[in-house]
């Protein structure tokens, strides 16, 4: 499939060394996305993280062992999985900036999409979202609700997008050229030890174009060439080593 | 004219033509596409005027200055507040969920009684005040029918509690155990006043001896802050971090190296390392310096610590080397789980701190002074902070202390998470009058004669003073940022009107003016705290401290040993010790830790290979007071012989999101009592396995 290529490329840079694995992230993403609150949430299978923290080990026996954290977000991918599989052109990648859009009026609730994602950034809702009390005040409004049988998952906060460019537009700026800084996602904000920057990859002003430079940096599963618009960057082979299913004998 | 077959073909191909031209159909389609979305119960979202305002959140361990968004004037988000030096800009993940937490289905709506075994009924606020008069009144003046205990270590709240026990003749209150405890006896056994600090943004080598100092330890946010700032993304490490424990802990994930280490044996490392360090030639100009060089190189060489301990008298030497050598290295001791380690972690801490000649430097140990009390009446705050409320629970327990004829409980729910819970929950059963201000409807109000619920942060005026372990003294205070959605009132409100009607003047009318006098002592500008700035002193308490040999010499013994040493840890997604899982957090606990209804315990494979047990396996664990029920999780994160349990789960009260998941590891928690202080502890716990 041709690659859309865009003035803007909205990039995550994720540190992974940084990452405490404290969950502020995942909590400030469902507080801002209004992902309701689950009675039971150890079944992995039907909770909803748009923003899920991963924990790594290096794989060795005490007393060797090492731990890593590795937040996952949707990687809005350059070649997504999803979109093309999405028979009611629910999920599109063709907004300036390249974030893979998911409509949630439109989902049939098929789940090819979850299926094609490798990364399993997608989440089905399996129940409808109950908000108890009058814990529905606490809805932001930044973020449609959904009903079961949809399929939804990280935008990048994308209302914040829509929002820093009309301070920009009051400014007299020019929208699509917004300056590092102005649209930072929840889960960046939430994150107490800074290990998230966020910004315009093609944009030679913002922090992550030399991030995404850095000797350290890699992407998950680069090989299966989905180019994701999200990077990491770890100084430990071994957390480098587990972003790709090499084989033993490779060298990476 | 009548229809062939011809007309009937050009009929249906004509109108199916016709319908891709037409839009109604895919019209029909999208709209029906939408409107099965759109159902009734689905809520709607809320549309206003967004606002941002500077608030401070106590629903974790430590104060965390935030950020609220509000939509309509209800709040819905929280950031951290970059211009506050308490937090530094950033947001733990309770406090994450802090609006929704606001919201929680567990809010008590009003004042209740109970009328019977976990019955209660509603009553007046004037009828709560009466009742709680009345009762007051008839123990007022007498010594020990009045206990206090107050969950909140950093509010001027605490001080009105102080103040108001003082005038009603009572020496009973108490902070809820906590780091502060252990670490103020500790600084009154080295002979100095005021408050333990460390300048972790200043340090370019940092130990931490047990401090989880990222999830349950000190001001943990502002911890995250630093350690942040000392790495930036794609630049170089200014400062290294090293972290013993018996787990791989958050903390141990972040530093460069973990350091296994057995639980409960903090102080051992410590003196361990002053033992190489006093070997090559460290020294202070202390007047028991050569009483502690005598203690340490007779009781602490590599041989008696490796075996103490586990780690092998090389790596030791190789750590002390590490520390001397570096320009500003501190060395942090605290609990894995923010409480119970006694004093003796801290001394020990604090020498290897003087033999670098690292107290009251920059990057290093600093000894604070307490900014100026608001109430008079109060006890100092390290008098307050050093009261040893498990002890006291315990005498109560057994007898040695006589019962209270009324208990007071604010911000904090003892019933739930005292150690060796079930002996402590039935002492606190033995008081005639228990009174609750909890938010919430946690175990401890579930329990409580007379419910006076407080009203969240979001809510009313609050303030937070130098939390511990943080390397300035400081204050930052909140206003209202939301208006009341029950029917709550501040608990300083309530003490100071009963107060009055009681003959009592603790010289304030209204919590507002309590918290702006504290801000007026201190030094600090009113407006310019609730606006989210935060008041910071540059200075230090003078004058030295000394080792305080003979208390260590009492205080650290070699641990005994058991089958299996337990090793609890607390992260605050799951919960603090005063706020069970927050709703938005449920999704997000670790399957290693709950699955189902089943609390998850940790061992590596050796260690549940001795104990004959794998992976998934239910196993009862039992401590000195009681029993707790959980599933093997291997985890080659944790050290022979010990066994890691996070604690937050098994709540009986609260709500669907928190009750009747997973058990309470604090009921197998073993209290026992530090020689040399007296102060209760618990981090050396060993359980059998079943």
């Amino acid at each position: 499939m041709q690659q859309k290529e865009f003035d803007t490329k909205w990039t995550m840079v994720v540190d992974v060394d940084k990452c405490t694995g404290c969950g502020a992230c995942m909590v400030s993403c469902q507080a801002e996305n209004n992902i309701a609150p689950m009675e039971e949430g150890s079944n992995k299978l039907k909770t909803l993280t748009w923003m899920l923290v991963y924990e790594l080990n290096n794989g060795k026996e005490f007393p060797n062992r090492e731990v890593a954290y590795l937040p996952r977000p949707c990687m809005q991918c350059g070649h997504p999985a999803c979109v093309p599989v999405c028979p009611v052109v629910a999920t599109t990648k063709d907004e300036e900036g390249g974030i893979v859009s998911q409509i949630y009026p439109r989902c049939i609730g098929c789940r090819y999409c979850m299926a094609a994602c490798p990364y399993h950034a997608r989440y089905f809702g399996w129940f409808d979202p109950v908000w108890p009390g009058g814990m529905d005040k606490a809805l932001s409004p930044s973020t449609s609700t959904r009903p079961r049988g949809v399929v939804e998952k990280c935008n990048f906060c994308h209302s914040r997008l829509l929002d820093a460019r009309q301070r920009a537009r009051n400014e007299g700026m020019d929208p699509n050229k917004l300056p590092d800084g102005w649209y930072k996602p929840a889960c960046l904000e939430g994150c107490p030890t800074g290990a998230i920057s966020f910004g315009d990859a093609k944009n030679p002003e913002h922090k992550v174009h030399e991030l995404i430079k850095d000797p350290n940096a890699f992407r998950i599963l680069e090989s299966i060439g989905m180019d994701p618009q999200v990077y990491y960057i770890s100084r430990r082979d071994w957390v480098r080593e587990q972003s790709d299913n090499h084989l033993a004998e490779d060298k990476h | 004219m009548g229809i062939d077959r011809r007309t009937f073909i050009q009929l249906v191909t004509g109108g199916v033509v016709g319908s891709l031209f037409t839009p109604v159909i895919w019209k029909s389609l999208d709209d029906a596409a939408i409107w099965s979305q759109n159902w009734s119960w689905i809520p709607r979202l809320k549309y206003g005027a967004i606002t941002e305002q500077a608030s401070l959140s106590k629903f974790g361990a430590s104060p965390c200055a935030e950020i609220v968004k509000s939509v309509g004037g209800s709040p819905y988000l929280t950031k951290g507040n970059e211009e506050n030096e308490m937090s530094k800009g950033g947001v733990d993940p309770i406090s994450a969920s802090g609006p929704q937490l606001m919201y929680s289905p567990s809010r008590i709506d009003g004042p209740m009684k109970k009328v019977g075994e976990g019955k209660y009924e509603s009553i007046s606020w004037e009828d709560a005040e009466k009742l709680l008069s009345e009762k007051l009144a008839a123990v007022k003046g007498q010594k020990g029918k009045l206990a206090i205990v107050s969950g909140d270590s950093t509010g001027t709240a605490s001080e009105v509690l102080s103040g108001f026990a003082t005038e009603m003749g009572s020496s009973d209150c108490y902070l809820m155990p906590g780091e502060e405890q252990g670490a103020t006896v500790a600084l009154n056994s080295m002979g100095g006043n005021g408050q333990i600090g460390y300048d972790l943004d200043n340090a370019d080598f940092i130990l931490f001896v047990g401090a989880d100092a990222m999830d349950s330890w000190g001001p943990v946010v502002r911890n995250q802050r630093v350690y942040s700032e000392s790495r930036p993304t794609g630049g170089d490490i200014t400062t290294k971090y090293l972290y013993a424990g018996a787990f791989l802990n958050n903390t141990a994930a972040a530093s460069d190296k973990w350091i296994p280490v057995a639980p409960g044996t903090g102080s051992i490392f410590c003196l361990g390392l002053a033992y190489h360090m006093l070997k090559a030639g460290a020294s202070a100009s202390v007047s028991d310096f050569a009483d502690f060089k005598t203690l340490v190189m007779s009781r602490f060489t590599p041989d008696k610590v490796e075996k103490a301990i586990g780690v092998k008298g090389a790596d030791m030497a190789a750590i002390a080397k590490q520390l001397t050598a570096a320009s500003a290295p501190v060395v942090v001791a605290g609990s894995e789980f923010g409480m119970g380690a006694g004093a003796a972690d801290v001394i020990a801490a604090s020498a290897l701190n003087m033999l670098l000649g690292r107290v009251n430097k920059e990057g290093g140990m600093k000894i604070l002074p307490n900014l100026p009390k608001a109430v008079d009446a109060a006890a100092d705050r390290s008098e307050l902070a050093a009261k040893d409320f498990a002890g006291y629970l315990a005498g109560v327990a057994s007898g040695k202390v006589g019962t209270p004829d009324v208990m007071m409980v604010y911000e904090a729910n003892p019933v739930y998470a005292m150690p060796q819970t079930e002996a402590m929950a039935s002492a606190l059963a033995k008081v005639p009058f228990f009174v609750s201000f909890s938010t919430f409807m946690d175990e401890t109000a579930s329990t409580a004669d007379l419910i006076m619920p407080n009203p969240t942060n979001y809510e009313r005026f609050d303030d937070a003073q130098t939390p511990y372990g943080i390397g300035a003294a400081m204050l930052s205070a909140c206003a209202p940022v939301a208006e009341p959605l029950y029917n709550s009132k501040a608990t300083v409100d309530v003490i100071l009107g009963v107060a009055s009607g009681l003959g009592i003047d603790l010289g304030y009318e209204s919590a507002e003016t309590v918290f702006q006098a504290k801000a007026e002592k201190a030094g600090a500008d009113w407006d310019s705290l609730v606006e989210g700035a935060a008041y910071v002193s540059d200075s230090t308490e003078s004058g030295t401290i000394k080792f305080a040999a003979s208390v260590l010499s009492k205080a650290v013994v070699m641990p005994k040993g058991g089958e299996v040493a337990l090793a609890p840890y607390s992260k605050l997604l799951n919960g603090s010790s005063t706020t069970a899982i927050p709703p938005l957090n449920v999704a997000l606990v670790s399957k290693f830790e709950l699955k189902g209804k089943d609390l998850l315990v940790q061992v590596n494979a050796k260690t549940a290979k001795k104990l004959g047990k794998s992976e998934g396996a239910m196993v009862k664990l039992s401590g000195a007071g009681g029993e707790c029920t959980a599933r093997i999780h291997i985890n080659e994160g944790v050290m022979n012989d010990v066994i890691a349990a996070p604690l937050g789960f098994g709540h009986t009260a609260w709500d669907v999101y928190s009750s009747g998941k997973g058990d309470n590891i604090s009921k197998i928690l073993t209290v026992g009592t530090e020689s040399g202080t007296g102060l209760s502890v618990w981090t050396s716990s060993f359980v059998s396995i079943a």
